[in-house]
Parts: structure tokens; C-alpha cells; sequence
């Protein structure tokens, strides 16, 4: 009877774990499925290279695919730095208290909406970055990586944070022992003991900056181009999706959109795995 | 007159973590003794005494070969036969470890709860068996008068005996102790040794230990564990 | 190099301490200064009589209340089927799952959480065609399915925060009641899933918060931008990320554009709220729920 019960129990808590684990085999499907009439007759390479021009029938998604890296590049370029100084205040040259209180900061930036900053991001920042470079409509490649770099900081802050106190304190101890100062001890001993832990957040952050929609959506323009300059506006693979979803659900234009989603898709499970591998080497060390 | 033999161990063999703790080895214990088990440190003598309550499935890459028999009821039985209830078996086969460790509950649940486990609904059955765990341990005046208080808040030698009456409420026929007295100071320790020596009236008891003065107090027979094999000493 | 680092690093490190804190407080203050003066009962029932609207017998036309029920409604149904699923995969995963089984879990649980929310919202979208197609005309983009595709999205969250909570318990707790002859479901019962709760429950709250904030998986899956309180779950809907968004690039005058600004205060409100909640279940509540009496 009481053997009966554990058994069935077990069933379900499998069956739960069976269906999670199906909707992420099914998305893939469904992208799949969707697109296939664009990847019948080998016309896979020509959409992953050529222009968007639906009205001449040629559904590439080459400037998007440029453009999500373009943007999310960027972002990353100004993250990494700003995350790395910030997680060094909190846990090497800040103070008590003041280190602290940083940390609550940016514990609370991570639950900000996205929306907020898209919003706040069009009408602060655009007509700031329209003034001081005096270009087009100041929606571009640089204001929706400014703003994508906030967004993904605090995770990315945390996450290192994260990855030095996971260094064994002995090995600070051993240095400080030798005569090493605080900086000494995080450059000599912590920073390079965490290098597994800086991929891993380095890894994710990118994720979510190539996942991120509504911020590439509100400030990077959405003009299809192969970005030139800083100050070029974007489409990104996210925000594409975004835009024509609501096309003909029977034409190649809104079939091109899963082919985006699984490029998408392919993009982020790889950095997942990545994150993933990285992970388990730390463990081994 | 030699006592009649509890457990019969027979070319166990032990892995773990791909080390062989113990390779094809053969002992007995009596009924109602109390045999000490030494050795040097690192030599899996605690992971020996999960393999009397069958505890080490519960860790992960073990392995195990051989039979251990233990007689309940006058018959002998394999323990690692498929049909043998391993819940059964581990309210038979009573264990202490080396740190206390109490549920996060009240005193009272954590005595009553393996009771509670095995089905008993009977709230003043349960009662008085937690009162008479708790007096055999003489921890029964120290607490009576705060048994829904946290068991955490209890001193570290508290804490320990009431662990072996939580180990005892199910009246086992055998109690594993590993290192029972290491993380307690003297007056703990002797309080302990004190309560083993009574329990074993009606209990087989197979007890790790570091000390050897210890051992010399109150065990009946003393066991050693080396290279895989378990001698008498 | 080093020691240009050693005398660099202080510097450097107070110098993005700030522009962080910069930033931030330039976004929350900008918000507050324009909005704040908004942050009224009328921003929520316009003119209509407050105690009407509740009682949904007068419609607001003027006022966030629609999609603040639309929003409240959403994070309700898609919490509510995270919920069960995520916990049991969460503890199927930590207590029972091992060896080959686990891993497969694992990455595909990994690649879950990793997946851009345009994605689940494009699946959302896709999955209300085929049953359009092949199961009933009726079937529309509606709150039903953007509760569902929300699901999908924070359903990781809950499994991961599941898994941590029970994986995190020192191992004597897990030995001791083994050894004492719990069962397997008897431990998780009564020793796991009360030590596990406070990790689990802040996981719940981030994962409301997450619904209240997504707006990209609505967008796609049956928000709109006026529909009233929703009728029904087949029903397109208001939402409240969706109404800042909306405002923030199809203001028509400058009165419509101050209300932005103070749905975004609302909506800042709300997550922060539930983001110290989660924070303070964390970290205050441990006595409270591991000690039974």
C-alpha cells in the first residue's frame, strides 16, 4: 500500500519533470515545423546571407543577424568593464557598510522592469545622444547598447560577486599571511582562482543581451541595415520577430520569423551549454 | 556460556568512491555486547556501520558485495535480499552518528518521530515511550519541563542523548554509534559511556571510537579495521 | 602591468560604483519627477466612480484599472500553473533523478531558462495557430494562452530555485531521518520540504514578479491596447507593462504621456514590492518556517 503510494508519487514528480523538459524539445519543433517551407530546396544559406527585401521576395535575415551582435556586442563592451569595477567595490575596496548598501542596489536593479528603462530610455537618453552627436534620430546601435549594459549589469555584478567568494578563504588567508594587500590578495589569488566563475556570468550576460527584445525594439531604430557606425539604426533578430509577427500567416515574409527564432534559439542554448561546461570545471577544481 | 551471535558478516565487500573499504571480510558480533570498532582514521569505519542499516544506498557511486545476516526473532536473515523492507530494517537497526544531529522540530517531535514514521497514531502510547526514551538517557529532568522548545536550542551533550533516545524509542535490537562522545567534553562523554554500558542489557551495540581508554572502559570486545579486513583484537 | 593595476583598480572601481548608482537614480528620479504628481486615485478609475468600477458595473475607459486586472488576472492563472509543475520537476530532480537522467534534465532545463522570451512568445503565438487550425476557429490570441506561453517562461525559475533549496540541505538532515526509517517520500514531507520552503517560495515570488513585468511574451500572445476588464479567459486583454510600452511610442497628447509616466511609477512599485518580499522570505523568514511546533 505505502509502497504503492511512493511509487505513484514518484510517477508524477517525474511526469512534471517529463513535461518541462517536452515544451523545450516543442519550441524547437514548432520553429522548426513553421519554417520549414524556407529551408526546403536549399535556400537555407541564401536566408542566412542576404538582404531583407520582402517586396522583391527575398527574405534574408543577414542585416539582422549583424545587428543583433552589433547591439549586443556593444553592450557587453561597456557591461563587462562597469560590472568587473562594481563587484570589485563590493567585496575588495569598499567599505562595511557602504559596500553593503551598493550590494542591496544592485540586488534591486535586478528586479527592475524592462519596460522602465526602455521608456525612460526614449524620452532621457535619446534626446540626449540625438544633442550631443547631432545624428538622424538618436535611436541606434549606441543608445540601445547603453541602456542594454544597465539592464544586464546587476546580474553580471552579482555574478561575479559570486564567483570570488567562492574562492576558498584560505587561499586569501596564505596571501595575506605573505604580506599581500587587499588588491594584491583579489589580483594575485581570487581574480585568477574565479576565471571559471567570470565565464560563466560573462556567458549568461551575453545571453540575455542577445535575448533581450524590448529594448532593442523602443531604441535601436529598427531600420534594416548592416550597421556602418555607431550611430546607424538597427534591427535586431528579437525586435524582427516583434515587428512582423502580425504579417500573413501564410506568406514567406512571416515564415522568415522562424527562422529567426530558431537561429535565436541555437544562439542561446549554445551560451547555455557553455555557461553549463564552465560550470562543471569549477566543480573539478 | 558465549552469548548467542546477532549479526553474521560474510565476504562483505565495500566500495566507495572507487576505494575498497573493505575487501571479502568475515565477522560475528553477540547478542548484547558491546564491540568497539578502531582504526586508524580514514579507513571507512563509519562507512562499515552503513552498511549494517543499509544506509550508504543513500550515497551516491557505492557498491557492495557479499551478505550480512542479521537474526531477529531467532532466525537469521540477509538484509540485502530483494524482499527485506529497508525501512524495516533501519527501525531494527538503531543509528547515532558523530556530530548530533536533531531535526529542526521541537524536543518532543524529534523523540516521537520515528514513531510517527512507522505509523503510531496513539497519542498517549507516544507520549509515554518518549518519556521513557528520554529517562533511560537521563535527559528526562533536564527537558520535561520544555519539550516544545526547539531541539536546537539543547546544549551539544543534550543534544546527543537525545539523539540516542530518538535512536531508542523504537526499542532496536541493535544501536550503531560512530564517534558518539568525539564533539562532546569529558562530563558528556562519561554521561554517555555510562548510558551505553546500561543499554546493553537488551541491545547490541557496535560503537566507533578514537579513545582507547575509551574502549578499554566499556567495550567487550574490541575489532580493528585494516586493510579492508576486520580483526579481533 | 601588475602593480599599474594594484595602484589603478581603487580608482577604477569607485569610478564605476558611481556611474552605476548614476544611472539608476537617474532613471527612478527622472520617472518620479514627471510622474509622481499623477500617482492618484483617478490614475487608476479616471472619472468613473472608484466602488462602480470594482463592482465592474461601470467600464473605465480612462483609467489603468482594466489593465491592472488584466495584469493581476495574468500573474494569477500563470503562476497557477508553474506552480505544481515546477516544484515537482524541481523535486524529482533533486531527490530522485540521478546519473544519465539528471543530466539530460539539467541541459534541457538550462536551455529553458536561457531562451529569450520572443521565443516563448513566438511558441505562444504559433501554438494559437495550430489549435486555430486543427482544434476550434474560436481559439484567438487571449489571456488563456498568454498565461500558458508566461508559464512556460518562469517555469524554469521555480524548477531551478526547487532544486537549489532541496540540494542545499546539509546531508546529515537527509541521513537522519533515513536512518531513522523515513521513507523516501516520508523525508521529503516532513525533514526536506519545510527546510526548503523559504528558498522555494522566494523563487515563487520572482517568478510573480517576472510575469508582471514581461511584456514581449503578452505582446505576442493576446494584449491589446484597449479591451476593457477581460470578460473572459478567451478573451484579448489589457496588461499594464503593455500600456507603458504602448504609451511610449503612440502618445497622442501630452496628458496621455504624463499617465505613462505614472503607470510606470505603479508598475516600478509593484516589482520592487515583490522583489523585497522575496528578498525578506529568504533571508528572515528561515526561523519562522523551520521551526514546527
Amino acid at each position: 500500500m505505502i509502497r504503492g503510494c511512493e511509487r505513484a508519487v514518484e510517477r508524477l514528480f517525474f511526469g512534471a519533470a517529463f513535461i518541462s523538459a517536452l515544451i523545450t524539445i516543442s519550441i524547437f519543433g514548432f520553429m522548426f515545423v513553421f519554417g520549414l517551407p524556407l529551408f526546403s530546396g536549399g535556400r537555407f544559406p541564401e536566408i542566412m546571407t542576404r538582404p531583407w527585401a520582402p517586396h522583391l521576395g527575398v527574405f534574408g535575415i543577414y542585416p539582422m543577424i549583424a545587428g543583433t551582435f552589433a547591439v549586443s556586442l556593444l553592450a557587453m563592451v561597456f557591461a563587462f568593464p562597469l560590472s568587473m569595477g562594481c563587484a570589485v567595490l563590493i567585496s575588495v575596496t569598499g567599505q562595511g557598510r557602504l559596500s553593503r548598501l551598493l550590494r542591496r542596489t544592485v540586488e534591486i536593479m535586478t528586479g527592475m522592469p524592462t519596460v522602465i528603462y526602455g521608456f525612460v530610455g526614449i524620452f532621457l537618453l535619446i534626446p540626449l545622444v540625438r544633442g550631443i552627436f547631432g545624428s538622424g534620430s538618436g535611436m541606434c546601435v549606441l543608445s540601445a547598447a547603453l541602456v542594454l549594459a544597465v539592464l544586464v549589469s546587476p546580474t553580471m555584478i552579482l555574478l561575479f560577486c559570486d564567483s570570488f567568494e567562492r574562492v576558498p578563504p584560505s587561499y586569501g588567508h596564505a596571501a595575506l599571511a605573505a604580506g599581500a594587500t587587499k588588491i594584491q590578495r583579489f589580483l594575485h589569488v581570487t581574480l585568477p582562482c574565479a576565471g571559471q566563475g567570470i565565464i560563466i556570468a560573462f556567458t549568461l550576460s551575453l545571453g540575455r543581451a542577445i535575448g533581450d527584445t524590448l529594448i532593442a525594439l523602443m531604441l535601436a531604430g529598427n531600420g534594416v541595415q548592416v550597421p556602418a557606425s555607431l550611430f546607424d539604426s538597427v534591427r535586431t533578430l528579437t525586435a524582427h520577430i516583434a515587428l512582423v509577427f502580425a504579417a500573413d500567416h501564410d506568406s514567406l515574409e512571416f515564415r522568415a520569423i522562424f527562422v529567426c527564432g530558431m537561429s535565436l534559439y541555437l544562439l542561446t542554448a549554445i551560451l547555455s551549454l557553455l555557461a553549463r561546461r564552465a560550470g562543471s570545471k569549477r566543480r573539478q577544481q | 556460556m558465549e552469548p548467542p551471535v546477532k549479526i553474521r558478516i560474510n565476504s562483505l565487500s565495500f566500495c566507495y568512491n572507487g576505494r575498497k573499504v573493505l575487501r571479502h571480510t568475515s565477522v560475528s558480533f553477540s547478542t548484547n555486547s558491546i564491540t568497539a570498532i578502531v582504526g586508524p582514521s580514514g579507513t571507512g569505519k563509519s562507512t562499515f556501520l552503513m552498511t549494517l542499516n543499509r544506509l550508504w544506498e543513500e550515497l551516491p557511486n557505492c557498491s557492495l558485495q557479499g551478505t550480512v545476516e542479521i537474526r531477529f526473532n531467532g532466525v537469521f536473515s540477509n538484509i540485502y535480499e530483494r524482499e527485506f523492507a529497508v525501512e524495516k530494517l533501519r527501525r531494527q537497526v538503531g543509528m547515532v552518528f558523530q556530530t548530533p544531529n536533531p531535526l529542526p522540530m521541537s524536543i518532543f517531535k524529534n523523540v516521537a518521530f520515528p514513531l510517527e514514521l512507522a505509523g503510531e497514531k496513539e497519542k498517549d502510547f507516544i507520549r509515554a515511550r518518549v518519556e521513557e526514551a528520554l529517562q533511560k538517557v537521563r535527559l528526562w529532568d533536564e527537558v520535561k519541563d520544555r519539550l516544545s522548545e526547539s531541539a536546537l536550542s539543547l546544549s551539544g551533550g543534550q543534544q546527543q542523548r537525545m539523539c540516542i533516545a530518538r535512536a531508542m524509542i523504537l526499542q532496536p535490537e541493535i544501536l550503531l554509534l560512530d564517534e558518539p562522545t568525539s564533539s562532546l567534553d569529558h562530563t558528556g562523554a562519561e554521561a554517555i559511556e555510562q548510558l551505553l554500558l546500561q543499554l546493553k542489557q537488551n541491545c547490541t551495540i557496535l560503537v566507533v571510537s578514537h579513545y582507547l581508554d575509551q574502549v578499554k572502559r566499556i567495550a567487550d570486545r574490541v575489532v580493528e579495521l585494516r586493510d579492508g579486513q576486520l580483526c579481533s583484537r | 602591468m601588475m602593480r599599474f593595476l594594484e595602484k589603478v583598480l581603487p580608482l577604477f572601481s569607485w569610478l564605476c560604483g558611481a556611474v552605476l548608482v548614476a544611472a539608476i537614480s537617474s532613471v527612478t528620479g527622472y520617472l518620479l519627477f514627471k510622474g509622481l504628481r499623477g500617482v492618484n486615485l483617478g490614475l487608476l478609475f479616471g472619472t468613473t466612480d472608484p466602488v462602480a468600477a470594482l463592482m465592474l458595473r461601470q467600464q473605465v475607459f480612462d483609467g489603468l484599472f482594466p489593465a491592472m486586472v488584466g495584469t493581476l488576472s495574468l500573474v494569477l492563472m500563470s503562476v497557477g500553473w508553474a506552480i505544481p509543475i515546477g516544484i515537482a520537476a524541481g523535486i524529482y530532480l533533486a531527490e530522485y533523478a540521478r546519473g544519465r537522467t539528471k543530466m539530460i534534465f539539467n541541459l534541457l532545463f538550462d536551455i529553458l531558462a536561457g531562451l529569450p522570451s520572443v521565443i516563448i512568445g513566438l511558441f505562444g503565438f504559433s501554438l494559437t495557430l495550430f489549435l486555430n487550425r486543427h482544434v476550434s476557429e474560436a481559439l484567438r490570441p487571449c489571456l488563456l494562452i498568454s498565461s500558458i506561453a508566461l508559464a512556460f517562461l518562469v517555469l524554469p525559475y521555480i524548477i531551478r530555485t526547487t532544486q537549489l533549496a532541496f540540494e542545499s540541505l546539509p546531508v546529515q538532515s537527509r541521513m537522519t531521518a533515513r536512518a531513522l526509517g523515513a521513507s523516501r517520500l516520508q523525508n521529503i514531507v516532513h525533514v526536506l520540504l519545510p527546510q526548503a520552503f523559504p528558498g522555494i517560495s522566494s523563487g515563487v515570488i520572482l517568478a510573480i514578479g517576472r510575469c508582471a513585468e514581461d511584456t514581449i511574451v503578452i505582446m505576442l500572445t493576446g494584449v491589446v491596447a484597449s479591451a476593457g476588464v477581460p470578460r473572459s479567459l478567451l478573451s484579448p486583454y489589457e496588461a499594464l507593462p503593455f500600456y507603458i510600452y504602448y504609451i511610449s511610442s503612440q502618445y497622442g497628447d501630452q496628458q496621455e504621456l504624463a499617465r505613462g509616466y505614472s503607470a510606470a511609477i505603479l508598475l516600478l512599485i509593484i516589482c520592487l514590492f515583490l522583489f523585497s518580499l522575496a528578498f525578506l522570505i529568504k533571508k528572515g523568514a528561515r526561523y519562522r518556517t523551520l521551526y514546527r511546533p
